[in-house]
């Protein structure tokens, strides 16, 4: 695609733009009917009003430029319902010529914003509560500090800052403490319920748990919870409090046994985390962000044994069933996880270890909180130290990190909503346009988004009411779907973001162009790809490849154009044409092919698969590879072993890293220093090129990626030859010059063949 | 019984002479004194003695300058005991064989002198080398222990203190106090530089302190947690005193502010034991608890009682008087078992159940401090006095005691605070000068056969500097056929002692009045005993007859019954103030207890008044009077002294003028309320009283006597103070 924007202001993309008008051809096109929503994306010609939206009195949507206006009568029909609306007074000098921004064809997208005077009053500031694991070596244990120490210095001044530090057991510091440094211990060994830990930091108000604490003068705002100012400081003056008590804080002081893991208790530090922010006032946005250096191996939320000799489950532990501990920790995470969406609070989680840490059973409590996932090997290492500072940072890189979000979707009568995929849950909301089969999170027109940020991205499944509809009378052929986000934005303002869009129904039983213009390759891929890593999560005997296979070849029989049984005269339409390379891909990336994987990095993947946008998770699936030489300008190559040569350097965006790779003859000139030398300019500047657009794309990218530089035969060179395509294996012969890659994959040419082969077959 | 013609003991304690005159390489009798030092030799002289027969050990008694226990090292050559009974080398064993062999004088087995050990006879038979070998020679001794007497490296001392917090800790100005005291003794703690400090305060939650040398300030760590409670750091909760001084110190010192603002009205007393035991189950050492509100939270939570009175009298009594919940006991076994000895502060206006808090104390060698309704203004000099002779006072540490004599006696019970480990090994945590040991013996045989028979106390402990040490006490007793002798050479003072604490014993089992009976019957019928002797000689008819040793058992006797611990019923005496003394009385020395049971009454106005005087002077002036209403003249002014406590009374005709240069103006006619303190103002008046009261003061240091100003008339003032203690006057609901 060439548009540069694919999402346009709406921030929405489906794999079907023209809708088929029945259940029957809606499962006939084979790729389900899904929009990739980004509820929050900034655009520059999004309007915001000062006021509060109008709303239909019968089913709540608001006010858009589809509805139908009678300026004269001062109604407007809502174009879900068509229930006629009055407008309310302020509204009645609008005319044809006045008409408010909501009703401009162009703002389909809009925002809301209470103005800031009223925001003072009502909107508490965010808390952020920083949960560090002190189970590490010194030197990993500095690097995390730092980090911290270096978050605390961009949070916004009204922000509250908290501090819990946990190994084998959990401290909480209470920072409002002026005559010494304080701190509440929980053992890490034990479960415990949000009012035992209010309760035990003496917030559970009055009498509860059968402990009486006197009433402490000044506390008496009438807010029964108020004392969690003991554990929560402004930023201004937390960061300092937090610093002192980071100058003394050493690692855990527990001894370990020889042969033993340290005791970490992170089940426990999290929950105990969560139970403090449950004392906050409802409302309040507040994120946990959790620093996690290894594996917990003590209390709820274990993931392995204290004894070294005992590994850290793998995929194959799990498909064996043989992980003893993780259902256990899995069915805490869940636990914990409703109660912090119930609250309303987000768990960001920053593991850096060389061992697995427990991302896979974490993964509920991130995923349904919304909340930032960082996997790296160090706390030094890049991948932690710059994204980190990317959280926290201000201005144009910054993530917008807004909480407490909500998003309602109103569609037109016939559609149903399956669920979603992605960094959100259900709350549950049930109504005519909930479906009766599930996806994600289902069973609602509403969802709770504790934490989202600028590109925080959904994937809605829609399904079509099974009643026929009449499409030759006077019903509209357009359909209708508005979504609808409230949420605290990054610099504290209550906003609610309206997004109104519109498609056609096809109407024809027979495959027509209007359909096949409307298919969006990419995020049928991307959509594939999360509806595929959902069903390996959910479905225990669930083969991916052969379901992707068996789509492909469904979609290619349906959507291709051939003779039956002759694989020479099958030709797809362009619309189509790069979907089966995307499903090649697919089949052999990381989130199908995940037994090269941890459980923990399979679990990351899969999160960020399913929150980034359909351009960054397309990356994620089909990298991206761009050759550099003297013989042409950067060009993009084609992701195949033959792409290597050695007077190229290749520049390879898998997402999660990028390779710069030098073919051997570059690599030698460079050895030999050419590039200093003022005659072979031109050289230094081919090897610089790489690295620039590296950086540019490490700029806005989160999690920063890892960057790999290599040289053909390097050791490194794995990281570029697992990722392209293997025309050249051991098994084909091999032209001189060219790579080898060591598998039994099959290539895309043989894949292609088969492809072909079998979309002709007569059923 | 006419308590007015009785003798009176005006001059205290008075020691029978016969213990050392007849024995001079005897300890001396701060040590240990035997109810008789004539040891009677049948059961049926046994019985016909009617009082108990045994002894009071004060194994660590403070020593005048010069008279110390000499420290004996053997070295490598092992201490020399008797292969059979394990008898420590002592005066009383005899060489034989050229020097060769030694007789044990409690077993009479022939030993081998070792080589080394060696020295020839002279030709009375005694050593050549008596004069380098004090235990050859002092009847009391101290040897150096060698490894084997270690069961482990010997520890450091280790003070640890459990500071309650809540509010009315805080509000009666007991922290602040407490905290300055603490870090004013923190250069004279023992054991320097191996000692060992720590602090856990507690309200509703507990707070452990880390107090690592490399950090700047404590850090603080509450722990909620109360039905689960565990240790929330593996180390530095307790750390070496002067590695952490600055640490230790800066603790103290915001201490009282810390919780300045603490509202917490609970008190989670039981898991904070537990939590202390934790920490200093490792090592062991010396646990201080300041108490200040009733137990409220957790395990051990204590309940109001006591205000029952339709209990007193009924069988149901005596259970006021233990503790209700076996945890304490249980929690002062396990203390015993570590080598923790624990001693309570206590500072509640309310009922504080120290019946089940002194448990602690108790079984674990500890004391219970009792100051009823602290307050900083009346109490700051009570508990700094008290709790710096606590921390300060030479202590033994990790010790067990064990009283050997010879064949034929036996020792049938033990009396005090501590944990018997088997049926003669006593358990001592930590002793300290102050405390004194009871113990009963009876005769195993008929008759004994031996003319003398050996006492051996021996008491295995660490000191403070960390060397193991056992110092032994040992003395001989006559024996005897004649009854007569065993009362003429009876001691009032162990006897008392003795009596006193079988007395305390009984009450936790039964009724007050039985025990005040025990104690009556006890008397009666010795006296009636020696009358049976001797009234036909002396032709008494009805009148009493006692012999010398004596002649002031009866006043004693009806003192105890009078004495906190055991008056009354119901409205006599505090629930908790009496069992306060009694856990007190049960540890007292002899002299320290008959200062209490029969306390100095000195009329000092004269004194004040004369002109000059010349310091000495003082005991001549002003003589002991008897404890009667009659002794008080309203022109005067007297100090009723208990060893706990000074009552000055000031007659109602004492001179307007000596009154105001004694106290403030406004309040030298009105001390009812109860702030008036007598402090030095600038007038040789008040200088002289307040010298008597501090020479009074220094004499018997193991307590400070606080002193109490009361107005002839002023009641209830004067009846509580003073005229209920008048222990020969019928007041204070007496029935006995
Ligand atoms: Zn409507
Ligand atoms: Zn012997």
């Amino acid at each position: 695609m060439a548009n540069t924007d694919p999402e346009g202001i709406d921030g929405v993309r489906m794999t079907w733009n023209a809708w088929p008008h029945t259940k029957v051809e809606a499962s006939k096109c084979v790729i389900p009917i899904a929009a990739s929503i980004s509820p929050i994306r900034p655009h520059p010609h999004i309007p915001t009003n000062p006021y509060a939206p109008l709303r239909c009195k019968t089913c709540s949507a608001v006010l858009n430029s589809f509805c139908r206006v009678d300026f004269s009568a001062l109604i407007w029909i809502c174009p879900f319902c068509f229930q006629r609306n009055h407008f309310p007074p302020h509204f009645s000098d609008i005319s044809e010529t006045n008409v408010p921004a909501e009703l401009y064809p162009q703002y389909t997208t809009i925002e809301y914003a209470i103005s800031n005077h009223d925001v003072r009053h009502t909107l508490p500031p965010p808390v952020y509560v920083f949960v560090l694991d002190t189970c590490m070596i010194e030197e990993e244990l500095v690097f995390a500090k730092s980090a911290v120490q270096q978050a605390l210095e961009f949070l916004p001044e009204n922000a509250l800052v908290g501090f819990v530090s946990f190994g084998t057991q959990v401290q909480v510091h209470e920072l409002g403490y002026s005559d010494m440094s304080k701190v509440y211990v929980f053992r890490g060994s034990k479960e415990m319920t949000k009012e035992q830990v209010l309760d035990q930091l003496g917030l559970s108000g009055g009498f509860s748990g059968g402990r009486r604490v006197g009433v402490v003068p000044g506390q008496v705002g009438g807010f029964p919870n108020s004392g969690v100012t003991r554990f929560l400081l402004p930023a201004s003056e937390g960061a300092y409090v937090i610093h002192s008590i980071l100058e003394e804080l050493g690692t855990d002081q527990w001894p370990v046994a020889p042969g033993n893991r340290s005791l970490r208790c992170t089940g426990v530090a999290l929950s105990v985390a969560a139970g403090l922010l449950g004392a906050c006032l409802p409302g309040t946005g507040a994120r946990i962000v959790a620093l996690v250096g290894g594996p917990c191996t003590e209390g709820p939320g274990s993931i392995v044994s204290k004894d070294l000799s005992d590994p850290v489950r793998s995929h194959k532990d799990l498909d064996k069933d043989a992980a003893p501990y993780f259902r256990k920790a899995v069915q805490f995470y869940g636990e914990l996880a409703k109660q912090m969406v119930n609250q309303g609070h987000v768990l960001d989680l920053f593991a850096s270890a060389l061992d697995q840490v427990g991302v896979a059973e974490m993964k509920v409590v991130i995923e349904r909180t919304g909340g930032l996932v960082v996997l790296a090997e160090s706390f030094g290492h890049s991948v932690f130290k710059d994204s980190f500072k990317r959280v926290f940072e201000k201005g144009e890189e910054s993530l917008g990190l807004a909480h407490n979000g909500t998003l309602e979707i109103n569609c037109s009568k016939d559609i149903k909503i399956q669920g979603i995929i992605g960094p959100c849950t259900s709350l549950d909301k049930k109504g005519p346009a909930v479906a009766s089969t599930t996806i994600g999170q289902g069973n609602t027109t509403a969802w709770k988004l504790c934490g989202l940020d600028k590109d925080t991205c959904l994937t809605v499944f829609f399904d079509i009411s099974s009643s026929d509809k009449d499409l030759s009378g006077n019903v509209n052929p357009q359909l209708y779907i508005q979504t609808v986000t409230s949420y605290q934005s990054a610099d504290g303002q209550s906003k609610l973001r309206v997004t109104t869009i519109t498609r056609r129904w096809v109407e024809s039983a027979v495959v027509s162009e209007e359909l096949m213009q409307g298919f969006d390759q990419e995020t049928a891929a991307v959509v594939m790809a999360r509806l595929a890593s959902y069903k390996m999560e959910i479905e225990d005997t669930f083969d991916a490849t052969r379901w992707l296979d068996r789509t492909l070849i469904r979609l290619c029989s349906k959507f291709g154009d051939y003779r039956k049984d002759d694989p020479s005269s099958f030709s797809l339409n362009p619309s189509f044409s790069l979907f089966p390379q995307f499903m090649f891909n697919l089949r052999r990336s990381q989130f199908v092919q995940v037994f090269n994987n941890s459980p923990d990095e399979t679990a990351y993947f899969r999160m960020m698969l399913n929150r980034e946008s359909i351009t960054n998770a397309t990356v994620m699936i089909q990298p991206s590879l761009i050759s550099y030489s003297f013989q042409s300008l950067p060009s993009p190559a084609l992701l195949d072993v033959a792409s290597i040569s050695a007077d190229r350097i290749l520049l390879l965006d898998s997402y999660f890293s990028i390779v710069i790779f030098h073919g051997m003859t570059i690599a030698q000139w460079r050895n030999l220093g050419y590039q200093n030398q003022p005659e072979h300019q031109a050289f230094a500047q081919l090897l610089q090129a790489p690295h620039d657009d590296a950086e540019l794309i490490i700029r806005d990218r989160f999690p920063v990626p890892r960057l790999v530089v290599c040289d053909q035969h390097g050791s490194q060179a794995r990281f570029l030859l697992a990722k392209l395509n293997p025309s050249a294996t051991y098994n084909n012969e091999v032209a001189a010059g060219m790579d080898v890659i060591f598998t039994d994959d099959v290539n895309l040419q043989v894949f292609f063949e088969h492809l072909q082969k079998l979309a002709v077959q007569s059923s | 019984l006419d308590t007015k013609v009785l003798p009176r003991p005006l001059d205290g304690d008075v020691e029978p002479s016969s213990f050392a005159e007849m024995y001079p390489m005897n300890c001396n009798s701060r040590y240990l004194r035997l109810t008789t030092s004539a040891m009677p030799n049948s059961q049926s002289l046994v019985s016909r003695w009617q009082l108990p027969l045994g002894a009071v050990v004060c194994p660590l008694a403070e020593a005048p300058e010069g008279d110390e226990v000499p420290i004996v090292n053997f070295a490598t050559m092992g201490i020399v005991r008797c292969r059979r009974c394990r008898t420590y080398v002592n005066p009383y064993v005899t060489f034989t064989d050229g020097g060769r062999k030694w007789r044990c004088n409690i077993c009479a087995l022939l030993n081998d002198v070792q080589n080394d050990y060696f020295a020839p006879l002279d030709a009375t038979g005694k050593r050549t080398d008596l004069d380098q070998h004090p235990e050859l020679t002092k009847g009391s001794v101290e040897f150096v222990a060698p490894a084997e007497y270690m069961v482990r490296p010997p520890m450091p001392p280790l003070y640890f203190f459990l500071i309650d917090v809540s509010i009315s800790a805080v509000k009666s100005g007991m922290l602040e106090v407490m905290a300055q005291t603490i870090k004013s003794c923190l250069d004279s703690l023992p054991g320097s530089p191996r000692t060992q400090i720590g602090f856990i305060t507690f309200d509703s939650t507990i707070h452990f302190y880390n107090m690592k040398s490399s950090l700047t300030q404590p850090q603080m760590m509450v722990v909620s947690d109360l039905d689960d409670i565990f240790v929330p750091l593996p180390d530095d909760l307790l750390v070496n005193l002067s590695e952490s001084r600055a640490v230790v110190e800066a603790f103290l010192d915001s201490l009282p502010s810390m919780f300045q603002d603490n509202y917490n009205v609970e008190s989670a007393f039981g898991p904070a034991l537990k939590a202390a035991f934790m920490v200093m189950s490792q090592l062991g050492g010396k646990l201080l608890i300041f108490q200040s509100t009733l137990p409220s939270l957790g395990v051990g939570r204590l309940r109001l009682r006591g205000d029952d009175l339709h209990v007193y009298g009924t069988d149901k009594e005596h259970a006021l008087r233990i503790p209700e919940d076996p945890f304490y006991k249980q929690m002062a076994a396990d203390f015993t078992k570590f080598q923790v000895a624990v001693n309570i502060y206590a500072f509640s206006d309310k009922y504080t159940d120290i019946a089940s808090l002194g448990t602690l104390a108790k079984y674990t060698g500890g004391q219970v401090y009792y100051y009823p309704s602290f307050h900083y203004a009346l109490h700051t000099d009570k508990l700094r006095h008290e709790l710096a002779r606590d921390l300060t006072r030479e202590t033994a540490w990790e010790s067990v005691m064990r009283i050997r004599c010879g064949k034929g006696v036996r020792f049938t019970s033990y009396h005090g605070n501590f944990m018997l480990r088997s049926t003669d090994l006593i358990a001592l945590p930590a002793v300290d000068c102050d405390k004194a040991y009871a113990m009963q013996f009876a005769l195993e045989d008929a008759l004994l056969t031996t003319q003398i028979v050996y006492f051996q106390v021996a008491l295995l402990y660490t000191a403070s500097c960390g060397e193991r040490r056992i110092r032994v006490h040992t003395a001989a007793a006559s024996v005897v056929s004649d009854l007569g002798e065993m009362y003429r050479q009876a001691d009032t003072g162990a006897i008392v002692s003795l009596l006193g604490r079988l007395a305390i014993e009984k009450s936790l089992s039964y009724k007050l009045e039985e025990a005040r009976n025990a104690i009556q019957l006890k008397i009666v019928k010795a006296l009636k005993e020696y009358r049976k002797l001797y009234a036909v000689q002396h032709r008494v008819g009805s009148r009493m007859i006692y012999p010398e040793s004596l002649k002031y058992l009866p006043l004693y006797g009806l003192s105890l019954c009078k004495s906190t611990a055991l008056r009354g019923g119901y409205a006599d005496a505090q629930l908790d103030e009496r069992c306060a003394a009694g856990f007190t009385m049960m540890a007292l020395p002899v002299k320290k207890m008959l200062k209490l049971l029969y306390p100095s009454l000195l009329r000092v106005d004269e004194y004040l008044v004369k002109t000059p005087t010349m310091d000495d002077e003082f005991g001549r002036v002003c003589k002991r009077m008897p404890l009667v209403a009659e002794s008080l003249d309203s022109r005067g002014i007297y100090i009723f002294d208990d060893g706990f406590r000074f009552v000055v009374w000031f007659g109602r005709m004492l001179s307007l003028d000596l009154a105001r240069n004694l106290v403030e103006e406004d309040s030298a006619t009105d001390f009812s309320r109860n702030q008036v303190c007598l402090t030095e103002r600038n007038n040789e008046l008040s200088r002289k009283l307040m010298g008597i009261l501090k020479k009074l003061r220094e004499a018997d240091a193991s307590y400070y006597q606080l002193c109490h100003l009361v107005r002839q008339g002023e009641q209830p003032r004067e009846g509580f103070f003073l005229l209920l203690n008048l222990v020969e006057d019928q007041v204070g609901g007496m029935n006995g």
